[in-house]
């Protein structure tokens, strides 16, 4: 298996994306993919993601895939992490639906988008409906991961409009902490948030949580990230079509992963952290 | 063999003779990634890390260059920032100069660029001939003050005698702007009043597309793909605008690796002769200006012919 954790379908509104199956299909090729788990670029900026849920579970089902595909042996298989705004009403029975569809493996969530606090003591925290823990317990009791979506964009270089903070990753890591039955990725963590020493100590130390590649970068990166929190931890992504996906393939081409490592890396790691 | 920056151009060129050559032999109407891999690369954007320990920086250059040999990039045009100081004194950037020149002589893909504060004129202009004499071939200016500021005139005015590339830092910034950082703008009026001098502004991503729409009037100007992750698009954004003999690689290494950067390339929609010319070939063109003595070409030129007449998907 040779996994995208990190692949989205959909518009993004502040410029043109390939957001499409087709374009997926293709990207996956290329990289020689056989499995992606894809969220919806549209769900992080709604209020109430479920209808942007409902279209990217639409565009993955299997019918759908088979106009772009080339029969079923060589078609990829899609896996959906649907988002979930903890704003919303009864996100943990909206959880146990999404659950019932077996393409479903994870739940994003953006707290940084959607506007709520990630920790309890946060100054939005009393806004949403339940607290961020008891929705990623309902996550895991549901069978599935709990994707935290750290940012998509260099802080720098958001819209002039629109500015959407980032959540700090040592808040990812005390909900891993916290909730030890929950599976915990954390997706588009930066270089040096994963390298402080601090963090790195706690990821290493965590069965729990996994971390995407998507957002590192730096001479080495790859090799880096494994030196600092071990391969095991770690997750192929390529945040296509918000990036290039060949800059996902060749971060690991230069990291001269042993085939154990790039087993791990590719493929190993996510069936633990998305496995049903 | 040495390096000069003439037999860079020269190597460029052969290998876009034997491109057109294959892309005649295949009957291919396009390229791929794989073609654009047979041409020199030369990243345009080099930093050895920012500590003081030389030792540290050699660690960091070998570093920088495993990977860059590993991705087959051939040249490296590096300058060193010192410790990223604002405004460093004249002692600072000649200390910081003096490591790059150290690198010159220990590894021979790096191409050094002078690192210079305009708020000091005069070193600045006496840096500029003790490093061109020692053999560097282009200028590196970062945040001491901004494009637009006169006081980078000598320094532009110099680089147009010397034929000298000017690397210029530049971005816009949803937060953490710093008063004397030059957006796009800055280097646009740079270019405006120096039309003989040839800049290239850095960090694409940082400048979008409304820093690429400010640049895009002055064919002096182009500008690196460093900057940030690899969203996707931008390139095809950057050659759209700037035609593609104006887009020239660069990782921002050690802080960027080759993998993001390169990917920002090979991922994208572009033909392989465009491809090549950001990989390599118009870098070479900049270097080799200096070594070949020709007339600068500054004439206005039509609009942008998308992909540099050869763009689109």
């Amino acid at each position: 298996m040779r996994l995208d954790a990190a692949a989205y379908l959909g518009s993004w509104p502040f410029r043109a994306v390939e957001g499409t199956t087709r374009g997926l299909s293709g990207m996956m090729q290329e990289l020689g993919l056989d499995h992606a788990l894809v969220s919806s670029l549209p769900a992080l900026f709604h209020a109430d993601p479920e209808p942007a849920n409902r279209d990217l579970l639409r565009r993955l089902s299997p019918t759908r895939q088979s106009r772009y595909g080339d029969g079923a042996k060589n078609r990829p298989e899609l896996w959906a992490a649907p988002a979930v705004n903890l704003h919303m009403a009864d996100a943990a029975g909206y959880i146990s639906r999404l659950a019932r569809d077996p393409k479903v493996r994870a739940v994003q969530l953006a707290p940084g988008f959607h506007g709520y606090a990630t920790s309890q003591t946060g100054a939005d925290c009393a806004a949403t409906a339940q607290p961020l823990e008891e929705v990623v317990a309902a996550v895991a009791d549901a069978g599935l991961a709990a994707v935290i979506q750290l940012r998509m964009q260099d802080e720098r270089s958001h819209p002039p409009t629109t500015s959407i903070p980032p959540v700090p990753i040592e808040e990812a890591i005390a909900l891993a902490e916290r909730v030890p039955t929950a599976r915990i990725v954390v997706a588009a963590a930066r270089q040096g948030e994963l390298e402080n020493r601090s963090h790195a100590e706690r990821i290493r130390a965590l069965p729990n949580l996994w971390l995407t590649t998507t957002h590192l970068d730096g001479v080495g990166c790859i090799r880096r990230a494994c030196d600092a929190v071990g391969v095991e931890r770690l997750l192929f992504g390529t945040c296509w079509p918000f990036f290039y996906a060949k800059s996902a393939l060749l971060k690991v081409e230069e990291a001269a992963l042993s085939g154990t490592e790039s087993d791990l890396l590719m493929g190993g790691n996510a069936r633990k952290a998305f496995g049903r | 063999m040495e390096w000069t920056p003439q037999r860079i151009g020269v190597r460029w060129m052969l290998c876009r003779r034997e491109e057109e050559r294959i892309v005649r032999k295949l009957g291919l109407r396009d390229g791929s990634g794989d073609l654009a891999r047979r041409h020199p690369i030369i990243d345009f954007h080099v930093h050895p890390g920012f500590s003081r320990s030389h030792r540290d920086q050699r660690e960091v250059m070998e570093r920088i260059l495993r990977e860059a040999r590993f991705h087959h990039v051939e040249r490296l045009c590096v300058s060193a920032l010192g410790d990223l100081a604002e405004s460093p004194t004249p002692a600072q950037v000649r200390e910081a100069n003096d490591d790059v020149l150290s690198l010159m002589s220990q590894y021979r893909e790096v191409v050094g660029f002078c690192y210079l504060n305009p708020r000091y004129p005069d070193e600045a202009l006496q840096e500029i001939e003790r490093c061109f004499a020692a053999g560097m071939a282009g200028i590196k200016l970062l945040i001491s003050c901004k494009a637009s500021d006169p006081l980078v005139c000598p320094i532009a005015a110099r680089a147009a005698e010397l034929r000298a590339p000017i690397l210029q830092h530049a971005w816009y910034k949803r937060q953490g702007q710093m008063e004397s950082e030059s957006t796009p703008a800055d280097v646009a009026v740079l270019a405006a009043r120096h039309p003989a001098t040839m800049i290239v502004m850095a960090h694409l991503t940082g400048a979008g597309e409304r820093g690429i729409a400010e640049i895009a009037p002055y064919e002096n100007l182009s500008v690196d793909t460093s900057g940030s992750e690899p969203e996707a698009g931008i390139t095809e954004m950057a050659v759209r605008k700037l035609g593609g003999r104006r887009v020239v690689f660069g990782t921002d290494a050690s802080g960027r690796g080759y993998g993001a950067a390169l990917g920002k390339v090979y991922g994208a929609r572009l033909p392989a002769r465009v491809k090549a010319l950001i990989l390599g070939g118009n870098a070479a063109r900049l270097l080799a200006r200096r070594a070949s003595g020709a007339p600068a070409d500054n004439r206005p030129k039509p609009a942008a012919i998308p992909g540099g007449g050869g763009a689109g998907r």
